[in-house]
């Protein structure tokens, strides 16, 4: 069996790592009621997020009901297989259903017609507990993250995969240095399925693993790209430095953008200039790649770009931190406005019938002016929260006052419908605080 | 891959196979020549009888296909064909390929009492990333009927969640020893006499790919049994490096009239296809002591005549305008 199966915690208590998120799961779980909003599980791979939904369920005697990425989640299926699940009782009465939606941000415009549409109904009618999971919670439609309690997993510490990996290789009977198992448990940046992964490379099959053998099965070290752009400034040979690049990890795009990060660095006009000029010829070749799929392309990209900055270079060596870009420490916040923006987008299309690219080139300025004219209104028809109403307006303050007088207000001027919506908001505030009350009751006890 | 002998490593010349990339093509582990630590570490699975999802990264022709076969057919001896199977992701990327035909294959128990069968996923780089995506739970879901060994160039193409699933496995291109080793051992089966420069031939037009290493040795052997440079690049229609450096070195000095009548032997009266001449101006260029802004100038050329080769404009205009882009670069910077 493979390792990553073979070792997958059974219990909650056999999960590492997460220590309080598992806590919040646990505590979710037995104050279930139909009532409770379902959990979110989000985080990077190898987290424990599957793991541990499926260790609670066994701990709470549940069943599971999955499914995920791989099987199609039209709207009809969704509602065979979780519909009747989540709405009929159990006939025994005794044990409940977990329904486990693996993949969220998975759901695929055309294959998975209609799917989010479907899980929100789910959702509303279940009387049975759901978890959801997902990778990445920008990637999760917007009204389906508003529905759920979101629980984040972050990477698992080393020192704490550490005792894993010796654990199995007892099991295994396997002998392995202490060095050996560090070393891995740190390469798999806090990736507890990457290090068993690994770790099953090297060792399956073998009664003892030396250091030689670590070699093939971990990331590529003949090369970082630190080295790669220090050479590029070094400017050592042309082929040396393609064949460095051939080494790293990072693609030729990234490698770009990270000499472009050193570029200013040279100090001269006449090189930076020349520097860029490289980049932007590369850049051309990197985009018609994406384009056209034709990855010939990659090597002019990879060659304009290397041999152009070390020509640029001149072998002046640069004495500055080598760095990447700085455009990547703002990019996490841009792909969440991005993705904030293209929803805007898609729920706007959908109510106008444009087309989304239209919607943004032709109406979104004029639509802009509307909304500032009278908010409140096209809060009402278009259910914008404070985010989107943000998209429009530029101004953060002014959207969440907008917000607030909003609700305060809201059951005289909104009509029914708005109205019940935010009685529910209310009401749902109210079962949080409760649940939150009880959750201390809990640990206090 | 029909007819394939088990026995003896596949080396005795059956007559069977009258191409040799899959007669030669190495049918236990020991024989793959070059991947050393690989090798080693495979044999280790199937001594045991169990091995995790595995990943082969590495360029064309560095024996990923081959290993994975090799693989297959010492964990299932003779039954390895029930419960091995092949697909290429290229033919289909979308997630439906996902959907429908790799749980098929992998939720159906193995046969002849095998504990997994092995589904061999050729250039999984192909796949989309919503293919990849649907991917990762089969994975896990299946693992107790199925493993996966995935190939692909780019290993950056593969996402996150599916490496974190596979062990890595990175072929590493083929140096020129291990190419000529494996040169000689056919050779010797065939009956060859491969000259010194009829080696460095094979090497240069191979790029350490054994496939191509191979096949531009049997379809040498045609014209003889001596195997000479000239036949080599005969049979690749591919130029002599120094026929390249010639055409670079004309262009460079800034000769149009020159370069251009050079061009146009190699093309017309060598047949090369302009896609190698690419290729091969290229690898010289790279290697090439010039003016670096020149020579960065130069493979932009080279570039934008590749592009719109690929787009499917006419050959011999772009190619003239290539050489025609080369001078002018010369002059400006003269």
């Amino acid at each position: 069996m493979d390792w990553a199966e073979k070792y997958r915690p059974e219990h909650l208590k056999d999960v590492i790592g997460n220590t309080q998120t598992l806590g919040q799961m646990l505590s979710w779980a037995r104050n279930w009621t139909p009532r409770s909003k379902p959990l979110l599980l989000y985080g990077k791979p190898g987290t424990g997020k599957t793991s541990s939904a499926h260790a609670l369920a066994r701990d709470m005697k549940w069943e599971v009901v999955e499914l995920n990425a791989s099987d199609q989640r039209t709207k009809a299926l969704l509602e065979k297989v979780a519909g009747s699940s989540s709405t009929t009782a159990s006939i025994s009465g005794a044990a409940r259903h977990l329904i486990l939606l693996d993949e969220v941000d998975n759901l695929h415009g055309t294959a998975d017609r209609g799917g989010a549409k479907a899980l929100l109904e789910i959702i509303r009618r279940s009387a049975q507990p759901i978890i959801l999971i997902a990778n990445n919670l920008q990637g999760v439609p917007s009204e389906l993250r508003m529905q759920c309690e979101p629980i984040v997993f972050r990477a698992v510490q080393s020192r704490s995969i550490l005792p894993r990996l010796k654990f199995i290789c007892s099991s295994e009977g396997v002998r392995c240095s202490e060095k050996i198992l560090k070393e891995i448990s740190e390469a798999s940046g806090g990736d507890v399925r990457a290090a068993i992964s690994m770790l099953s490379a090297v060792a399956m099959g073998e009664k003892e693993v030396s250091e030689a053998d670590l070699e093939i099965s971990m990331k590529d070290e003949r090369a970082t790209i630190f080295d790669l752009v220090s050479r590029v400034f070094r400017s050592e040979p042309d082929e040396e430095l393609l064949r460095t690049a051939m080494d790293i990890v990072e693609s030729p795009d990234d490698i770009q953008q990270w000499l472009e990060g050193s570029i200013p660095h040279l100090q001269d006009g006449e090189a930076i200039s020349a520097g860029y000029r490289a980049l932007s010829k590369a850049d051309l070749f990197t985009g018609r790649v994406l384009r056209r799929q034709y990855y010939t392309l990659w090597r002019y990209a990879q060659a304009i770009s290397l041999v152009g900055v070390s020509a640029a270079a001149g072998g002046r060596v640069i004495h500055e931190r080598i760095m990447p870009p700085p455009r990547w420490h703002r990019m996490s916040t841009l792909r969440r406005q991005k993705a904030l923006r293209n929803a805007l987008l898609k729920k706007l299309s959908e109510r106008l019938h444009i087309p989304p690219d239209e919607l943004r080139n032709e109406y979104l300025t004029s639509l802009s002016l509307l909304v500032e004219a009278d908010p409140e209104r096209f809060v009402l028809e278009f259910a914008l929260d404070t985010e989107e109403l943000n998209l429009f307006i530029h101004d953060r303050k002014k959207a969440t006052e907008i917000m607030k007088r909003m609700s305060e207000r809201g059951p005289v001027v909104a009509g029914a419908k708005a109205g019940s919506a935010v009685g529910d908001a209310e009401e749902e505030k109210r079962t949080r605080r409760g649940k939150q009350a009880r959750q201390k009751q809990t640990t206090l006890f | 891959m029909i007819e394939c002998t088990t026995r003896g490593a596949g080396v005795q010349t059956e007559g069977d196979q009258t191409i040799w990339i899959e007669k030669y093509r190495p049918a236990r582990l020991a024989d793959i020549v070059g991947q050393d630590e690989i090798v080693r570490r495979l044999q280790a699975y199937v001594r045991s009888g169990n091995m995790p999802h595995l990943l082969f990264t590495g360029s064309a022709g560095v024996g990923k296909t081959t290993a994975a076969v090799a693989l297959a057919k010492e964990f299932y001896g003779d039954a390895w064909q029930t419960n091995f199977r092949e697909l290429n992701a290229s033919d289909e990327r979308g997630i439906d390929v996902v959907r429908t035909q790799i749980k098929q294959f992998a939720r159906i128990s193995p046969l002849e009492g095998a504990g997994f069968k092995i589904l061999f996923l050729d250039e999984a780089d192909a796949l989309t990333p919503d293919a990849q995506a649907a991917l990762r739970r089969t994975m896990e879901n299946f693992s107790h009927t199925c493993r996966f060994i995935l190939s692909c160039n780019y290993s950056s193409k593969i996402i996150d969640p599916i490496q974190s699933r596979c062990a890595i496995f990175r072929f590493s291109p083929l140096g020129s020893r291990a190419i000529e080793k494996e040169m000689q051992r056919i050779a010797e089966q065939e009956g060859l006499d491969i000259k010194p420069d009829g080696m460095d031939a094979i090497v240069y037009v191979a790029q350490g790919d054994m496939r191509r290493a191979i096949n531009a040795l049997q379809g040498a052997s045609m014209m003889g049994g001596e195997i000479k440079s000239q036949a080599i690049y005969a049979v690749t229609s591919t130029a002599r490096p120094e026929e390249i450096e010639e055409l670079l070195d004309l262009a460079v000095k800034g000769d149009f009239e020159g370069a251009e009548r050079y061009l146009e032997t190699l093309m017309t009266e060598r047949g090369i296809a302009p896609n190698e001449l690419l290729n091969q101006c290229y690898r010289a260029l790279v290697r090439r002591s010039m003016p670096p802004a020149l020579k960065v100038e130069f493979i932009g050329h080279l570039g934008e005549a590749d592009f719109r080769l690929s787009e499917g404009a006419n050959p011999d205009i772009q190619m003239k305008a290539l050489v025609a882009n080369m001078i002018l670069s010369v002059r400006r910077g003269g």
